[in-house]
């Protein structure tokens, strides 16, 4: 169930000598990883940052107004020479994978495999709750896609004194402003968890503690992250496009220093 | 120590070292470059001090020095932005900072005022409104309303008013406004907000210096 690429084809695809380094957008389903690692293939993580180009260059692929993350997946997918790409258009990444999917195949003259990852087995997310500067836990949780096995040594948890519900952000630089007892939320939990369809989840918050909701702009989950906020006694609702403008910085600096949490 | 917030047009100043201490303004255009102050907020406020105070910060302190009410909305309107702080219980409750839109706001209406030669203390509140989501776009319904044979100082008016509701909306449309900023002085802007405002003039983020001084003192 969790393939949209017949097995037939996903797995000719996957078996291919020839292939070499595969791209994954989202996170597959474990038994991709699997076969991904015990073919020890190079997988890159499309939804990172990991070219430094223009981001204009996607322009001919896809509208300039439209999820980050997408257009840095296109970025990377047309400036990395990838042998295959696997991108889940499931309920457990976006329906913007989904048309990102037919672009790429039409853009890329490379196999792409669909999958639609509805894994519901739980991997835990001690990363989530650790005590840990934000951007290498965020680091920690995004590599962490490209393992099939459970963390071992997990770090224990940590009293949180602030929240930070969402997706790995495109641009990391927000982070820094967070304290090491931030505890993370939405899908970057479900993400660690290895169960990015996972709504119930995603929508778990902690009411008490100051919470910044963020979402890319021009993302679905804008909507979820301004409910959420809005149900929250002590939220900070924000949206972020390609880079973090300093009006967005100032606005978690004040709802921090205001909601009194320590830095 | 001297405090400032260094604003896109204009920056304000208040010397807690002199006998009275009053604040005054000063055009930032004229600022010597070399000027350097104890604490200072706003736009340009980092070239100016080794101790910044963002400009949310200075506000929401600006207001818990200067508003008596615990559930409160506030906001302030700059030269190239607005932004908000609603206070509920006492406590910080929601904000927001639209610096994208800069256009739209104080120094666009200053503009307008000093170009067709008005003043906005003495034109009455417009019954139209145009609707403005871009200075830039605003501006060409001037031109569009002047040519089908409105009134200059209606059409400018009408503009403004349009800028007024729009930050009303920004702000959450709530009954009541404590606003900060130049525009307290346009009696124009002022009427045109569809809710009882409250001014409470230009020095809001002063007081907030005043007040963020005095806690990190207190530690």
């Amino acid at each position: 169930m969790n393939m949209i690429t017949s097995d037939k084809d996903a797995s000719k695809i996957l078996n291919n000598p020839e292939l070499s380094k595969v791209g994954i957008v989202g996170v597959p389903p474990l038994s991709i990883i699997n076969i991904l690692h015990q073919r020890h293939l190079e997988i890159l993580d499309l939804d990172a940052m990991l070219v430094v180009k223009d981001m204009e260059t996607t322009v001919a692929m896809l509208p300039r107004v439209y999820c980050a993350i997408l257009r840095t997946v296109v970025l990377n997918a047309m400036h990395l020479k990838l042998d295959a790409i696997i991108i889940d258009i499931g309920p457990g990444k976006c329906d913007g994978a989904l048309h990102v999917a037919s672009v790429l195949e039409d853009g890329l003259n490379i196999p792409i495999i669909r999958t639609n990852n509805s894994d519901h087995e739980p991997f835990g997310n001690p990363l989530c709750l650790a005590k840990m500067d934000m951007t290498e836990k965020l680091l920690a949780i995004t590599e962490r896609v490209k393992s099939p096995l459970i963390q071992e040594n997990p770090p224990p948890p940590c009293r949180p004194t602030v929240g930070f519900w969402g997706v790995p952000p495109r641009d990391f630089s927000i982070l820094g402003l967070f304290p090491d007892t931030t505890n993370i939320y939405g899908w970057t939990r479900c993400m660690e968890n290895k169960t990015p369809a996972d709504n119930i989840m995603e929508a778990q918050v902690n009411n008490d503690i100051p919470t910044v909701f963020f979402a890319q702009t021009f993302c679905a989950k804008t909507a979820l992250a301004r409910l959420l906020a809005r149900k929250h006694p002590q939220a900070l609702y924000l949206d972020i496009d390609v880079n973090t403008g300093s009006s967005a910085k100032a606005k978690i600096q004040a709802f921090l220093e205001l909601s009194g949490v320590e830095l | 120590m001297i405090l400032a917030d260094f604003g896109t047009s204009y920056s304000k100043f208040l010397d807690l070292d002199s006998p009275d201490p009053q604040p005054y303004i000063k055009a930032t255009k004229e600022l010597d470059r070399t000027l350097k102050v104890g604490i200072a907020t706003g736009h340009n406020g980092k070239r100016f001090s080794a101790s910044y105070v963002n400009e949310l910060i200075a506000l929401a302190r600006g207001g818990e020095a200067l508003i008596e009410e615990d559930r409160y909305l506030l906001l302030d309107c700059g030269s190239r932005d607005i932004k908000y702080i609603r206070y509920q219980d006492g406590k910080m409750q929601d904000m927001g900072w639209n610096a994208e839109c800069g256009a739209s706001m104080g120094f666009t209406i200053e503009l307008l005022e000093n170009y067709y030669n008005l003043d906005f203390n003495k034109l009455p509140t417009p019954s139209k409104t145009f609707s403005v989501t871009c200075g830039v776009l605003g501006i060409s319904n001037i031109f569009d309303a002047i040519t089908s044979g409105i009134d200059e100082a209606e059409a400018v008016a009408s503009f403004v008013k349009g800028i007024a509701i729009n930050a009303y909306r920004f702000a959450g449309s709530p009954d009541k406004i404590y606003l900060s900023g130049g525009l307290c002085d346009n009696r124009l802007f002022m009427d045109s907000m569809p809710c009882e405002v409250v001014p409470l003039g230009r020095f809001v983020l002063l007081a907030g210096l005043e007040k963020s001084h005095q806690l990190s003192e207190a530690k």
